[in-house]
């Protein structure tokens, strides 16, 4: 038995799907692939998967990763090759790996925001003027129902491009573990709550960082 | 795919899975290399259309001619429906993402006549003429296919034809035609006319409907070379059928998200209430080397782990028993399960259930449809109370503890005893738990009853009869509320108005269809949705147009009247019909098919049991 991390990027039509649907769906792509996969032991056998951090519905993720088990030996170039060739539009593997580090070990990650508006300077003031406060507050969601959140500690290293008249480029890096997470739409949320705006925006998550911000392995 | 405005409008909208597209073996060409694209409509939301067999079958037949293109087009839920309008977005297909009227087929599938309005209203969004009238050149042709077409007169105005019967060789056929035509720059006419000489083609726009005085049918007369007669479409040998060897697998969870195998097309039970048992005859079976082999390319091409083996009543296989010993030969290797749709009284046996290994403990239906033997003897459902006892005695002993029973109220014939025979029904059922040694202690029993209002349907024995009025169905609805015997019981009964509604387009005819165009028009569509079904509103578009939808549902017909699908043909005599309908209110049953031949005349297609020795 031997387990193996497979990364992959989830965009295109693949992220409108939630987390638990993309849990499914690499299942079915496992077992399409028949590749030798380890499956649970009790009454309902399932594959077994683990993913690291799941990713909000609507996110682009460049390289997400998700372990399973082999019962046989596969080289992972062939695993990647059987995988790409079952995966639906948006999902790509593009690695397969010896599992360097435990999923706890994740504590950060990178995002792009492209935000999309009628005047890109206009929104590039207002971002700037926003980031620019003493405090940024928004609700954040949680099982326990909504409270007020304090989210100008983590965008103190945000960086904004305008890229062209209608398009602006923010990356931030936030929290993200499986103690807790920030998710960059709360960014958005601030945009709207403080500057009545809700510009067309594609978040993606870029990769996956240790407490040291090294690549998550 | 979407376009790029779709997209901004995505994370607006509850499960936006549902109109991205993308899916594990969807089916994308290139459109400069087809000849003919076909819009696949159905009129209800993804996750209903996708779990639709009767979809994946007709999407990888057209799909396999590869000079035509079959894509997918669902409903939008309202959420997205109201951005989509507010966008100016044009009702799109999934594959390409290219609007549905660039299409030259849109096919609508009708499967049940609350989804009326969805149809009317995809076209709409579609921003194709909603009248066949008003379409004009060799494009736009709106086909529709599924049961409901057995009487499709509602809808005659809007349809420029339909499908009846098998559907997965005429609609090929059709689109040949159509290719043939184009060619040939034939006129729209032209090609409908053509169309209207292959078999299983109605062209409504081909026959002219005259009416009575009393508001009954004159006569319905072809024109310009049109049949007589629409003699349903049948393939004769279910191996030989087409049937897919792959699904679009969805991305986002829908109602049946697994293999479903069709085992039998047909029904040898002939219930007198039931409007698919007699449409689908005759009875044909797929052969075990079939059914193994198509199981294990769709588990292989889909990932799927569960096969659902469905018909209209898969414990009436002959071989069950061998078929679940053949596929388990490999399928519990392969970690998938084999699953049963719905079981009959009589075909519940812990020899089954052995063979089933995905059935939950918790729960099991079955569909006794009345409560007293004098009703079950009047609808022909040929099951016995002593039975149906027995079946749920083994299936307490097998550790089972929830039980669910679907009945009908409403019938024809029916007393208040009959429906209050439903709860005493429900209380032996629960006697029976506890007189029962082996059942699993510690847990209750629960037995729920289900009770549905009577809808009578074209080409069946009930055809004739009048709907119980809203009235008297919730008089009865009072009965069974009233004295519920046992804390264990649970009733539940649904929609007097929805059955109401349903009735009045099952047996409609075209003078319907302004009905249906100003409810769509004041915003009416989902219906079969609680939260969308607004009663009060639809009689508003009835009294509006001077429309009495009483004279379509409670009317009482004689059988001498003409009805709205007199001139379509599903092999079934009147004459029979007629007979059968004398036996119910004689409370006469008749044998089902594998017993005694009735002589329905499905046999005049040669096909299945008809010409098999019994």
């Amino acid at each position: 038995m031997k387990n193996v991390r497979i990364w992959f990027k989830k965009d295109g039509p693949a992220k409108y799907i939630s987390h638990l649907d993309l849990a499914r769906c690499m299942g079915y792509v496992l077992k399409m692939a028949r590749l030798p996969v380890w499956y649970t032991e009790g009454f309902n056998p399932r594959i077994h998967m683990t993913f690291a951090m799941p990713l909000s519905l609507g996110v682009s993720g460049e390289q997400e990763c998700m372990d399973i088990r082999l019962t046989e030996e596969v080289s992972y170039s062939n695993v990647t090759e059987r995988m790409n060739r079952h995966l639906p539009m948006g999902l790509q593997v593009y690695r397969a790996s010896d599992p360097v580090m435990t999923f706890n070990e994740i504590q950060f990650a990178d995002y792009t925001v492209e935000l999309e508006a009628e005047d890109s300077r206009e929104i590039a003031d207002d971002l700037a003027e926003l980031l620019a406060q003493e405090q940024i507050t928004v609700m954040k969601h949680a099982k326990k129902g909504a409270k007020e959140f304090e989210i100008k500690p983590f965008l103190n290293a945000v960086t904004m491009d305008i890229t062209g008249s209608q398009t602006v480029k923010l990356t931030l890096c936030l929290p993200c573990s499986t103690e807790g997470s920030i998710n960059p739409n709360l960014l958005l949320e601030a945009l709207k709550k403080y500057k009545g705006i809700t510009p067309y925006a594609s978040v993606t998550r870029n990769g996956l960082l240790t407490k040291d911000h090294t690549e998550f392995l | 795919m979407y376009s790029k405005e779709v997209e901004k409008l995505l994370l607006k909208v509850q499960k936006p899975g549902r109109y991205v597209g993308g899916e594990m073996n969807s089916i994308i060409k290139k459109k400069e290399e087809v000849d003919v694209r076909f819009a696949f409509c159905f009129p209800d939301t993804y996750e209903i259309g996708m779990s639709h067999l009767g979809l994946k079958i007709l999407y990888g037949a057209i799909n396999e001619v590869p000079y035509f293109w079959c894509e997918r087009v669902f409903a939008p839920w309202i959420d997205m429906e109201a951005l989509m309008i507010e966008q100016g977005l044009p009702l799109y297909a999934l594959e390409s993402g290219d609007p549905v009227r660039d299409f030259d087929f849109i096919g609508f599938t009708l499967q049940y006549e609350l989804s009326y309005t969805n149809v009317l209203n995809m076209l709409k969004l579609a921003g194709i003429p909603l009248k066949s009238s008003e379409r004009t050149g060799l494009f736009h042709i709106v086909v529709g296919g599924g049961p409901c077409v057995c009487n499709p007169e509602p809808l005659a105005d809007f349809f420029d034809l339909f499908f009846l019967g098998d559907g997965e060789e005429v609609d090929v056929a059709v689109m040949e035609l159509y290719r043939r035509c184009k060619a040939e720059q034939k006129s729209r006419q032209e090609f409908l006319e053509l169309a209207a000489q292959i078999e299983g083609v109605y062209v409504p726009s081909l026959y002219e409907v005259s009416y009575q005085d009393d508001g009954t049918i004159k006569a319905c007369v072809p024109k310009n070379g049109a049949p007589e007669r629409v003699k349903k479409c049948v393939i004769r040998e279910m191996d030989k059928a087409y049937y897919p060897s792959t699904f679009v697998v969805p991305l986002i969870d829908v109602v049946h998200n697994r293999v479903s195998e069709e085992v039998l097309r047909g029904c040898i039970r002939g219930c007198r209430f039931c409007q698919a048992g007699f449409l689908y005859r005759p009875f044909r079976e797929k052969s075990i080397d079939v059914i193994d082999a198509q199981c294990q390319a769709l588990c292989a091409s889909t990932g799927y782990d569960e096969i659902s083996l469905s018909s209209l009543s898969t414990s009436d296989y002959s071989q069950l028993n061998e078929l679940l010993d053949r596929l388990h030969t490999w399928t519990e290797k392969e970690k998938v399960s084999v699953s049963l749709p719905s079981l009959r009284v009589d075909g519940f046996s812990p020899e089954l259930m052995e063979r089933i290994n995905s059935v939950r403990k918790s729960g099991l239906t079955f569909a006794p449809e009345a409560g007293s033997q004098r009703m079950r003897d009047v609808i022909n459902k040929n099951v016995e109370e002593e039975q149906l006892l027995h079946t749920v005695n083994v299936a307490f002993t097998e550790g089972w503890n929830r039980i669910k029973l679907y009945f009908m109220i409403g019938l024809p014939t029916e007393t208040p005893e009959d429906v209050q025979a439903i709860l005493t029904l429900g209380k032996k059922v629960v006697d029976v738990f506890y007189n029962n040694p082996n059942r699993s202690k510690g847990k209750g029993v629960e037995v729920t009853l289900s009770a549905a209002a009577f809808v009578p349907k074209p080409f069946t024995p009930f055809q004739w009869f009048g709907q119980d009025t809203m009235e008297t169905l919730h008089d009865k609805q009072r009965v069974l509320k009233g004295n519920i015997p046992s804390k264990r019981l649970t009733v539940n009964y649904h929609g007097a108005q929805t059955s109401f509604l349903e009735a009045v387009f099952a047996r409609g005819d075209r003078r319907l269809a302004p009905v249906l165009e100003l409810a769509v028009e004041r915003g009416i569509h989902f219906d079969g949705w609680d939260i969308c079904f607004n009663f009060e509103q639809w009689m508003s578009v009835f009294q509006d147009l001077e429309v009495d939808p009483a004279f379509y549902a409670n009317r009482h017909r004689e059988f001498d009247e003409i009805f709205p699908w007199d001139h379509l043909d599903y092999g079934i005599r009147k004459e029979f019909l007629i007979e059968e309908c004398r036996r119910a209110y004689r409370g006469e049953t008749t044998p089902n098919c594998r017993e005694k031949c009735a002589g329905c005349g499905a046999a005049c297609y040669g096909g299945g049991l008809c010409v098999e020795k019994r």
